[in-house]
C-alpha cells in the first residue's frame, strides 16, 4: 500500500517548455519563408544546416556533461536558437560560418553556463555577434534581393555559393544588383552614403530602396510582426518587451528624423527594415536572458530600443540588434535585482 | 631638481594631510568592543557544552576572535566551522572530532534508575535538569541544548541522548522520506 | 470619492492579483444532494485536534455517548473534542495523522456501537444568551473554521479591535470541491441563523456574503435566506464574486471585495475585518440554538475514481478507509493517489487509516487522466509564468533558485514567509517545477533555524544565569567561611584561660548535673540537662540506625563498614583501581553495607571502572568490569583493594575507628575525614607516580574540603553546646585533617 505523493497542487496547466518552444518556431515559419522568397533558398539552407549542427553539438555536449540526451533535446531550444542563427546569417555565405556559429552558440554560450535556462546571453545573438567580428566580410555580404537581382540564384547556385564550389567572381555577381553595383543591406546603404555626405533622401532613391524601406525587408519584417502577433495571441510572449522595444525605437528615431531629416533614418524604415522585428519578437522576448518581472521587461525592452537607435544611427555596424540585446542581456540581472514588485500586504518601498 | 623637491613636498603634505585624515576617523569612527567576538558567537550553536575546551561559547567565541582555531565545535558542525572559517577569512578545517550525523539530541534520564545524586545537575550548563539529593531527577527538554555532558558525570549510566521527534508540526516536507512500512503495520487494505 | 462602505454597497469590486483558472468540475458532485454515511465500526480523533493545552477527560474501556467531550482544558485557545457517536474507548495511543506527512499524533480511537445514542443537547434561544454564553457555547462545541485551517472560532469571535465588516466565505474556489455549495442550497436559512449570531456579537457595519459566480443556485437560495432572515438588509450583502482561483483565499477575498490589502504578517482584523466560512456559520447556529457540538460536517467525496461522487455528512475521526468501503474507490492505492482537500492546495493522503478532521473538506479520488503526471523536473527558463500567475505579487522565480540553493535567508527576503502556498505558480509552470514544495521545504527550514536560533539564545540566557548563580554561592561561601573563621578566632583569642577556666566550670555543672541525674531529681532539670538528654537521644539513634544495618561477624577481616568509610573505601578504590585496574578478586563474603549504599558503591565502582577498562583494557580483572557481578562482591573488592593499597592509613582509620567504637559519630567522622584527606594524598603521590589524569585527581579534592566544612562546622557546633572530651579531640582531628588536605591540593597545584 504505497500512495503516490507529491506536494500540491495536483493540477498543472498543459503548456510545457517543448510546447512554448514549438509555437515559437512554428510563429517564425512565414518570416523566414518570406525571407526565402526575396532571398533565395540559401536561407532555408542556413537554417536547416543550423538546426543539425544544433542539435548534434548540444547531444554531444550532453553526453559529455553525463546528462540525460532525449528530454533536452526534445525542449525544442536548440532547434529555435539554431533558427535563428540561420535567418540571421546571409543566405550565401559559407557553410562553415554557420556551423561555426552554431557550435559557439550551443556549446559556448548555452551548455557551457549549464544549459537551458542558465545562459546569460542570447545564444544566437551571442554566436551572430562572434562571426560578424570574426568574419566581417563574410557576414556582411547579403545577397541582392532577387526581384532586383542581375542573377537570380536557384537552389542549385545557393548550395555551390554556400558549400564552397563557387569562384569568389561568380559568387560577387551575385552580389550585383540589376545596375551592376554591389549592393549591401539597406540600412548599410544608407550609413554608407550617408559617411559619403549624400543626404537620406538621395540614398533612398537608390534601387534598393524601391519600396521605400529597402526591397524585401519590409515584407519579411510584416511576416515576422504577424507570427509575432500570433505568439502573443497564444500566450507564448507577453507583449512587455516587443512593445517597450518597437515603442522606445520610435520614439527616439521619431526625435532624430524630426530634429534633421537629412541626416536620420526615418521612424517608420527603422521599424520594418533590418531585424527589428524579428528581434523584437523572437529574439529579445527570450526568456532565460531577459528581465522577469513586468516592470523590468518594459526596462529592458527600453533600453534594447534606445540602444538600437544610437548604434544604428552613431556605431559602426549597420544593423544593432545583437549588440543591443546583449547588451540588455548584461542588464538583466541588474534590471531585476532593482525592479522587484512590491509583495502583497507590503508598502511601497518595501 | 626643483621638479624633485615639488614632488617630495607634495608628497609629504598628501601623506600628512592622508593621516591626519585617518587618524580622525579612527579616533571618531572608533567602534566600541570586539563585534568580531559578537559576530561568532552569532554562528556558534550556544550549546554551552566546553568541547572545545572553554567553559561556554562566549569564551570561545573570544578565543576564535583571538586567532584560535575554528574547528573546535562539533555541535556546530561542519556547517559552523565553514560559517566560521567565511567570517574569519580562513581555511575551513576539518573538526577534530569526529562528526555524527547532525541529529538534534536531547537528554533523557531512565527515572527507575536514577539514584539522585546531582551530578548531572551540576554538570548541565543551562539548568536543564531538575530534582534534588536522593530524589529522582529528569530533563526539561525544551530547555536541553543536546550537549551531552550529563552523560558522563552519572554514576549509574542512566542518561541516554534521544533524537527529537518529529510532528506535525516540525515537519521538514521530505515528501521522501516519509516511511512506507509504517502502514503496513496498521491494518493491510 | 466614495467610502469604502458606499463603494461596498454599491458592489464595487477590486481586482486580485494574478490567480488561474484551472478546469472547476464542480458538476461531478454538486448535483445530488448532502447523503448520509453509514457508521464505521470505529472512529479516531487525534487529540487535541485544535490547541496544544488540553487534558483527556476519558479513560480507555470508557463508554462515550455522541457529543461527549474527550477532553477538557482551561486556557483561552482550548478547543476540545468530541466523540461522534456512542461507543467504547478502546484505546489512547497515537495514530497515522491526516497530514501530508502522516506522522502518527495521540488519537482517541472509539469503538461504535451503532446505537449512536447521544448526549442531551441544551437547545437555547439566541435572545436570552448573553454574548459570553454565546461565546462560551461555541467553545464548549468545539467550532472551528470549517474552511481548511480549522482556526478555533471562539478565538476569532472575540477580536482585541472593532470588526467593522464581516465576509461569509461561500466562494469555494477549488476546482472539484462542492460541500459550501450544496450547504449553501440546503441549509441557507441555518447560515443565515448563523450570520445573525455573528453579527449580534460583533455587530460589524456591513455583512457581505461573498459567492463565486459559479454557483448561481447558491446564491440564489442564500438571497431569499437573506431576505427571510432578521437581517438588515442595508447592511447585508449578497455579492457574486468573478470565478478565479485562488480568490476564496482569505487575504485574495478581501483584497477583491474591499481593494484593501492585509499587512504582511498581520490578521484582518487588524483592518476591522473577519472572515467566516459558510460551514462554520451554520456549525455556530448548530452549537448555540441546538446545542449541538461539532461532531458533523459535509465532505465532498469526488473524482473520477469515486463511485458515488457526492457531498455527504460525516462524522469527524471517521477513517477514510471507511468512506472508501462505504462509497467505492474505483482506483487502484498503489498507483493513484488520494488527495485530502482540493487539488490545487489538498495534501495527498499517506495512509487510509487517517480520520476526516473539522477542517477536511474534500476527499479527492482523481483518475490518472485528471491530474497532472508526476513529470521530471526540467530547467526553469525563467519565463515569468509564475509570478504573473501568484496572487501574492511575488517572485517565484527568485524564490525557487534560493529555496533550491537553500540560501533560505535570501529566500526570506523575498517574502517567502507571503507565500500562501496556492500553487498557482507550480501550475502555470511550464518546466514542471513543484515550485509550492520548494518553498515548504524552505519555509520549514527557516521555522526550524527560527526555533534553533531561539533556543540557542535561551540557552545562553540559562547559561549565564548559572554562571551568575555559581559565581554568587561561591561568594556566599566564603564570606561564609571567613565569618566562621573569625568567629573561631575572636573566641579563641578573646581569652584563652576563660575558655579553659569555662570549660573547667562547664565540667563540674555537668558533673552536677549528672550526680543530680542519677539522683533522678527530675525537678531541678536544667536547661544544658534537656540539651544533653536530646543530644544523646540523637547519637543512641544514629547507632541504633548504624546497628540497623545487617552486619557479618563472621569475617576475620571484617570491618565495621559505616557510611562514611565506605566513602572512603570507594574513594580510595577508585584512585587504586584505576593504578592497578581492579586486579584482586573477592574471596571472603564480607560485612555488608545497606542496601542503597551497596547499589550506589557497585554503581560507582562499575562506572569507574568502565572508564578505568579504557585506559588499561590490558590490565583488567573481568570481574570488575561485568555488571552481571555480585554487588556484594564488589564492595567487597574494594575494601579488599583499599586494605592492601595504603595499609597503613587503613589502619590508622581502623584504630581510630576500633579504639572509638564506643564514642560518638561525630568522632568516627572526624576520623574518617582524617583517612580520607590521607587517602586524598596518597591518591595525590599515586597519581604523580602512575601518570594519571589530572582532572580525575582535582575532581577528588573536592571532598577533603566538604569534609573539612563537616568537622569544622560540627566541631563549632559542639563547641558552643556541650562541654566535651571528645570535642577538643575532633577539633584537633578536624585541623590535622584540614592541614593535611591542604597538603594534599598544594601538591596537586604544583603538579597542575
Amino acid at each position: 500500500m504505497a500512495f503516490k505523493l507529491a506536494s500540491s497542487p495536483h493540477l498543472k496547466v498543459q503548456l510545457q517548455t517543448q510546447t512554448v518552444m514549438r509555437r515559437v518556431i512554428l510563429c517564425a515559419l512565414p518570416g523566414i519563408a518570406v525571407q526565402s522568397y526575396f532571398f533565395g533558398f540559401g536561407v532555408l539552407i542556413q537554417v536547416l544546416l543550423a538546426i543539425i549542427v544544433a542539435l548534434a553539438a548540444e547531444a554531444a555536449v550532453l553526453v559529455l556533461r553525463k546528462r540525460a540526451v532525449l528530454p533536452t533535446i526534445k525542449d525544442n531550444s536548440a532547434v529555435l536558437t539554431a533558427v535563428l542563427i540561420g535567418v540571421a546569417i546571409p543566405p550565401i555565405a559559407p557553410w562553415w560560418l554557420v556551423v561555426i556559429g552554431t557550435l559557439f552558440a550551443i556549446v559556448l554560450v548555452k551548455q557551457l553556463y549549464g544549459g537551458l535556462g542558465q545562459n546569460i546571453f542570447n545564444p544566437a545573438m551571442a554566436a551572430y555577434v562572434m562571426l560578424l567580428i570574426s568574419f566581417p566580410v563574410q557576414m556582411t555580404s547579403w545577397s541582392v534581393p532577387l526581384v532586383i537581382a542581375q542573377n537570380p540564384m536557384d537552389i542549385g547556385l545557393s548550395l555551390q555559393a554556400i558549400f564552397g564550389s563557387m569562384s569568389m567572381e561568380q559568387l560577387n555577381s551575385y552580389k550585383l544588383g540589376f545596375d551592376g553595383i554591389a549592393m549591401a543591406t539597406p540600412l548599410d546603404t544608407v550609413k554608407t552614403d550617408l559617411a559619403l555626405g549624400l543626404t537620406m533622401t538621395e540614398s533612398l532613391n537608390k534601387p534598393v530602396f524601391a519600396d521605400g524601406f529597402g526591397v524585401g525587408w519590409f515584407w519579411v519584417n510584416m511576416a515576422y510582426l504577424a507570427g509575432g502577433l500570433v505568439m502573443l495571441k497564444l500566450k507564448v510572449i507577453r507583449w512587455h518587451i516587443s512593445v517597450a522595444i518597437l515603442a522606445s525605437l520610435f520614439v527616439c528615431s521619431s526625435f532624430g528624423y524630426l530634429l534633421s531629416p537629412d541626416t536620420h533614418v526615418g521612424p517608420l524604415m527603422q521599424l520594418f527594415s533590418g531585424a527589428t522585428m524579428i528581434a523584437a519578437f523572437f529574439i529579445a522576448t527570450d526568456p532565460v536572458t531577459a528581465a522577469t518581472s513586468v516592470r523590468g521587461r518594459l526596462i529592458f525592452g527600453a533600453l534594447i530600443g534606445v540602444l538600437v537607435y544610437v548604434i544604428r544611427t552613431y556605431g559602426g555596424y549597420p544593423d544593432a540588434f545583437a549588440f543591443a540585446v546583449l547588451l540588455a542581456n548584461l542588464c538583466a540581472p541588474f534590471i531585476d535585482y532593482y525592479v522587484k514588485p512590491r509583495a502583497y500586504g507590503h508598502r511601497t518601498g518595501n | 631638481m626643483s621638479a624633485i623637491v615639488i614632488a617630495v613636498v607634495v608628497l609629504t603634505v598628501l601623506a600628512l594631510v592622508f593621516g591626519i585624515l585617518l587618524g580622525f576617523a579612527a579616533e571618531k569612527f572608533k567602534v566600541e568592543g570586539n563585534p568580531l567576538t559578537d559576530q561568532v558567537e552569532a554562528l556558534l550553536p550556544q550549546t554551552q557544552c566546553g568541547q572545545c575546551g572553554y567553559p561556554g561559547c562566549r569564551p570561545y567565541a573570544e578565543a576564535i576572535a583571538g586567532g584560535d582555531k575554528i574547528n573546535k565545535c562539533p555541535p556546530g558542525g561542519t556547517a559552523t566551522m565553514e560559517k566560521l572559517a567565511d567570517l574569519m577569512g580562513v581555511d575551513p578545517e576539518p573538526l577534530n572530532a569526529t562528526e555524527e550525523v547532525q541529529v538534534k539530541k536531547v537528554a533523557y534520564i531512565r527515572e527507575d534508575e536514577c539514584i539522585g545524586c546531582t551530578k548531572c545537575i551540576q554538570a548541565c550548563p543551562v539548568d536543564a535538569i531538575l530534582g534534588s539529593g536522593k530524589l529522582m531527577h529528569t530533563v526539561i527538554t525544551d530547555y536541553c541544548t543536546g550537549c551531552d555532558l550529563c552523560v558522563a558525570p552519572c554514576p549509574v549510566d542512566c542518561i541516554d541522548m534521544l533524537p527529537v521527534e518529529q510532528t506535525t508540526k516540525t515537519w521538514d516536507w521530505q515528501l521522501n522520506a516519509i516511511p512506507v512500512k509504517q502502514l503496513q503495520e496498521d491494518k493491510p487494505c | 470619492m466614495l467610502t469604502l462602505l458606499e463603494q461596498i454597497d454599491k458592489g464595487t469590486l477590486w481586482r486580485s492579483h494574478g490567480g488561474v483558472h484551472p478546469p472547476e468540475l464542480k458538476n461531478l458532485s454538486n448535483q445530488t444532494k448532502i447523503g448520509q454515511l453509514p457508521l464505521a465500526n470505529q472512529y479516531i480523533l487525534p487529540l487535541p485536534q485544535v490547541g496544544d493545552s488540553a487534558l483527556l477527560a476519558v479513560k480507555t474501556g470508557e463508554r462515550v455517548l455522541k457529543g461527549q467531550t474527550l477532553t477538557s482544558g482551561t486556557s483561552f485557545a482550548y478547543s476540545p473534542v468530541h466523540a461522534p457517536t456512542s461507543g467504547v474507548v478502546t484505546a489512547i495511543k497515537p495514530m497515522p495523522s491526516n497530514h501530508a506527512s502522516g506522522i502518527h499524533i495521540l488519537s482517541c480511537i472509539i469503538d461504535a456501537d451503532g446505537l449512536d445514542e447521544a448526549v442531551v443537547f441544551e437547545t437555547a434561544k439566541v435572545g436570552a444568551l448573553s454574548n459570553e454564553e454565546i461565546l462560551t457555547k461555541i467553545q464548549h462545541a468545539g467550532i472551528a473554521g470549517l474552511g481548511g485551517a480549522a482556526f478555533p472560532t471562539h478565538i476569532k469571535l472575540r477580536p482585541a479591535s472593532d470588526i467593522e465588516l464581516v465576509i461569509i466565505n461561500g466562494i469555494e474556489c477549488e476546482p472539484y470541491i462542492t460541500s459550501d455549495d450544496r450547504l449553501m442550497r440546503e441549509h441557507s436559512d441555518e447560515i443565515l441563523a448563523g450570520i445573525e449570531i455573528i453579527q449580534r456579537l460583533l455587530s460589524p457595519k456591513r455583512i457581505i456574503i461573498a459567492i463565486e459566480d459559479n454557483k448561481p443556485e447558491a446564491i440564489e437560495a442564500m438571497q431569499h435566506a437573506l431576505n427571510r432572515s432578521h437581517l438588515a438588509t442595508g447592511s447585508t450583502r449578497i455579492t457574486a464574486v468573478p470565478t478565479k482561483y485562488p480568490s476564496g483565499g482569505e487575504k485574495q477575498l478581501i483584497q477583491i471585495l474591499t481593494g484593501q490589502e492585509v499587512p504582511s504578517g498581520a490578521i484582518p482584523a487588524q483592518l476591522g475585518m473577519l472572515v467566516q466560512n459558510v460551514g462554520t456559520a451554520y456549525a455556530i447556529n448548530d452549537a448555540v440554538v441546538n446545542g449541538r457540538a461539532l461532531t458533523h460536517r459535509v465532505v465532498t467525496v469526488t473524482g473520477l475514481n469515486s463511485q458515488t461522487p457526492g457531498n455527504y455528512w460525516m462524522p469527524i475521526g471517521t477513517p477514510i478507509q471507511h468512506i472508501l468501503d462505504a462509497l467505492g474507490f474505483a482506483g487502484n492505492l498503489s498507483s493513484d493517489k488520494i488527495i485530502i482537500g482540493g487539488p490545487m492546495m489538498g495534501h495527498s493522503l499517506p495512509n487510509t487509516q487517517a480520520p476526516v478532521l473539522k477542517g477536511t473538506n474534500c476527499i479527492l479520488l482523481p483518475s490518472q487522466q485528471e491530474i497532472a503526471d508526476d513529470d521530471a523536473e526540467k530547467p526553469c527558463i525563467r519565463c515569468g509564468e509564475c509570478a504573473v500567475a501568484c496572487p501574492a505579487l511575488l517572485l517565484p522565480q527568485q524564490l525557487f533558485w534560493h529555496s533550491k540553493a537553500e540560501e533560505y535567508d535570501k529566500a526570506a527576503s523575498f517574502n517567502l514567509h507571503d507565500c500562501i502556498e496556492c500553487g498557482c505558480c507550480s501550475f502555470v509552470c511550464p518546466s514542471d517545477i513543484p515550485l509550492v514544495e520548494y518553498y515548504r521545504i524552505a519555509k520549514s527550514a527557516i521555522r526550524t533555524q527560527n526555533e534553533e536560533k531561539k533556543q540557542a539564545d535561551f540557552a545562553k540566557q540559562r547559561f549565564e544565569a548559572r554562571l551568575q548563580r555559581l559565581e554568587e554561592e561561591k561568594l556566599a561561601r566564603e564570606a561564609k567561611a571567613k565569618e566562621a573563621a573569625e568567629r573561631r578566632k575572636g573566641t579563641m583569642s578573646g581569652g584563652d584561660r576563660d575558655a579553659v577556666a569555662e570549660a573547667m566550670a562547664r565540667i563540674k555543672a555537668k558533673k552536677a548535673a549528672e550526680q543530680q541525674n542519677s539522683a533522678a531529681d527530675t525537678a531541678t532539670a536544667a536547661p544544658e540537662l534537656d540539651k544533653k538528654a536530646q543530644i544523646a537521644a540523637a547519637i543512641a539513634r544514629a547507632k541504633a540506625k548504624k546497628e540497623g544495618a545487617p552486619t557479618d561477624d563472621s569475617s576475620a577481616t571484617a570491618v565495621p563498614a559505616d557510611d562514611k568509610k565506605a566513602q572512603v573505601a570507594a574513594a580510595i578504590a577508585r584512585a587504586k583501581a584505576k593504578k592497578a585496574g581492579a586486579n584482586t578478586a573477592a574471596e571472603t563474603p564480607e560485612p555488608q553495607a545497606t542496601d542503597k549504599k551497596a547499589q550506589i558503591a557497585a554503581a560507582v565502582a562499575r562506572a569507574k571502572a568502565k572508564k578505568a577498562s579504557a585506559k588499561h583494557t590490558g590490565t583488567v580483572d573481568i570481574d570488575s568490569t561485568v555488571p552481571s557481578t555480585d554487588k556484594q562482591n564488589e564492595v567487597a573488592a574494594i575494601d579488599d583493594i583499599a586494605n592492601d593499597a595504603i595499609p597503613s592509613d587503613i589502619v590508622t582509620a581502623n584504630t581510630a575507628n576500633t579504639a572509638n567504637t564506643e564514642i560518638s559519630d561525630k568522632q568516627a567522622k572526624i576520623a574518617a575525614a582524617i583517612a580520607r584527606a590521607k587517602a586524598k594524598k596518597a591518591a595525590a603521590k599515586s597519581a604523580t607516580i602512575d601518570n594519571q589524569q589530572p582532572s580525575m585527581a582535582s575532581d577528588e579534592t573536592l571532598n577533603p574540603v566538604d569534609t573539612n566544612l563537616n568537622a569544622k562546622s560540627l566541631s563549632d557546633s559542639a563547641q558552643e553546646s556541650q562541654q566535651d572530651t571528645v570535642q577538643k579531640k575532633a577539633r584537633i582531628a578536624a585541623t590535622i585533617a584540614k592541614a593535611k588536605a591542604k597538603k594534599a591540593q598544594a601538591k596537586l597545584q604544583e603538579k597542575e
